[in-house]
């Protein structure tokens, strides 16, 4: 064999050596691009809904100290009322005494009406702790992908990285749409919906 | 409205203690909680209960399955559900009243809709 031949042939089995090394490169990249796009929409997503809990959480929280605030300065109005009572109780004159008592009795019974007001306010917990819960699934998704990109690079069996994730997962459960403002129907959509079925 | 025993299904302590308070305040005070459907098919085994309200979104059982669940048994083919969850997607909706829900609110709602709700459930 000719030194020419020796060394053609030596760089024809680099060069199919070097095509399968770079075919495998392109396999792995294939691989990775699936979860990178995944990956890519997945965390714009849960930013979205982490500023949608701070947002409506913030919404809520207002709505409350607005209705605690109400509460307050009526609770000064009526030590005044109290006061001013306690002194016609005791001087013995008791002109306007009813009027006192009335406005008493109504501003208890709006103290009443806005402490149920804030309980109702409380449902946002309910509707932040899905979207939390979401965002979450969300991130988990992500880490999913990145240990599967790196499962790809040390050329280990991905599907076991799945498998731990997605039986955490499972403990999850939320809506996605849930919203404290943005119904996707009303109320009268839904009667409507079960009005037609009560006919049919 | 006073021999009306309401069985409330809520994962949520929070939503629970919530749906509860405000039943009471609308005058229903015989009312036992479960937290899951699972829990709730226990509950109604030994429980007198004439009314359901309940969650969709629920670990172990959902909402919905608890539904498809004791419609498919005799003793509750009849049993007054109202479902009260953030679901408000139509096709959510309409699988809810397909598996046997009397009547539906989505979260947050305010105590005149669940009251108004119940009455209109029991008077159907």
């Amino acid at each position: 064999m000719k030194i020419d031949d020796i060394m053609y042939s030596k760089m024809q089995s680099e060069i199919a050596a070097l095509a399968s090394s770079i075919n495998e490169i392109v396999g792995k990249f294939k691989k990775l691009q699936h979860p990178l796009t995944e990956s890519r929409e997945k965390v714009p997503k849960a930013t979205e809904q982490l500023d949608k809990i701070s947002e409506q959480t913030a919404q809520a929280t207002h709505q409350m100290l607005d209705t605690v605030e109400g509460i307050t300065q009526r609770e000064e109005q009526v030590k005044q009322r109290l006061n001013t009572l306690k002194e016609k109780i005791t001087s013995g004159n008791l002109d306007g005494a009813e009027e006192l008592i009335d406005s008493l009795i109504k501003t208890a019974e709006q103290t009443y009406e806005d402490v149920y007001t804030i309980m109702d306010t409380l449902q946002f917990q309910d509707i932040t702790s899905q979207q939390i819960n979401h965002a979450a699934s969300l991130l988990e998704e992500v880490e999913l992908r990145l240990h599967k990109i790196i499962s790809v690079y040390n050329g280990q069996d991905s599907s076991m990285t799945e498998e731990c994730t997605d039986s955490e997962k499972a403990k999850r459960v939320y809506d996605p749409h849930a919203d404290f403002s943005d119904k996707k129907a009303t109320q009268a959509d839904i009667d409507n919906l079960f009005a037609r079925k009560a006919e049919s | 409205m006073a021999n009306l025993k309401i069985l409330a299904i809520d994962d949520s302590p929070t939503m629970r203690r919530i749906i509860i308070n405000t039943l009471k305040r609308a005058g229903y005070e015989d009312i036992v909680e479960a937290g899951d459907g699972k829990e709730a098919i226990a509950k109604l085994k030994v429980e007198d209960v004439n009314f359901v309200i309940t969650d969709w979104n629920m670990p172990e059982m959902d909402g919905l399955t608890f539904v498809n669940t004791i419609r498919a048994m005799d003793e509750y083919k009849n049993l007054p559900i109202l479902m009260v969850t953030t679901r408000s997607v139509k096709e959510d909706i309409v699988e809810a009243l397909k598996a046997g829900v009397n009547n539906y609110i989505v979260k947050p709602f305010t105590p005149e809709t669940l009251k108004q709700k119940i009455v209109e459930t029991i008077s159907k």
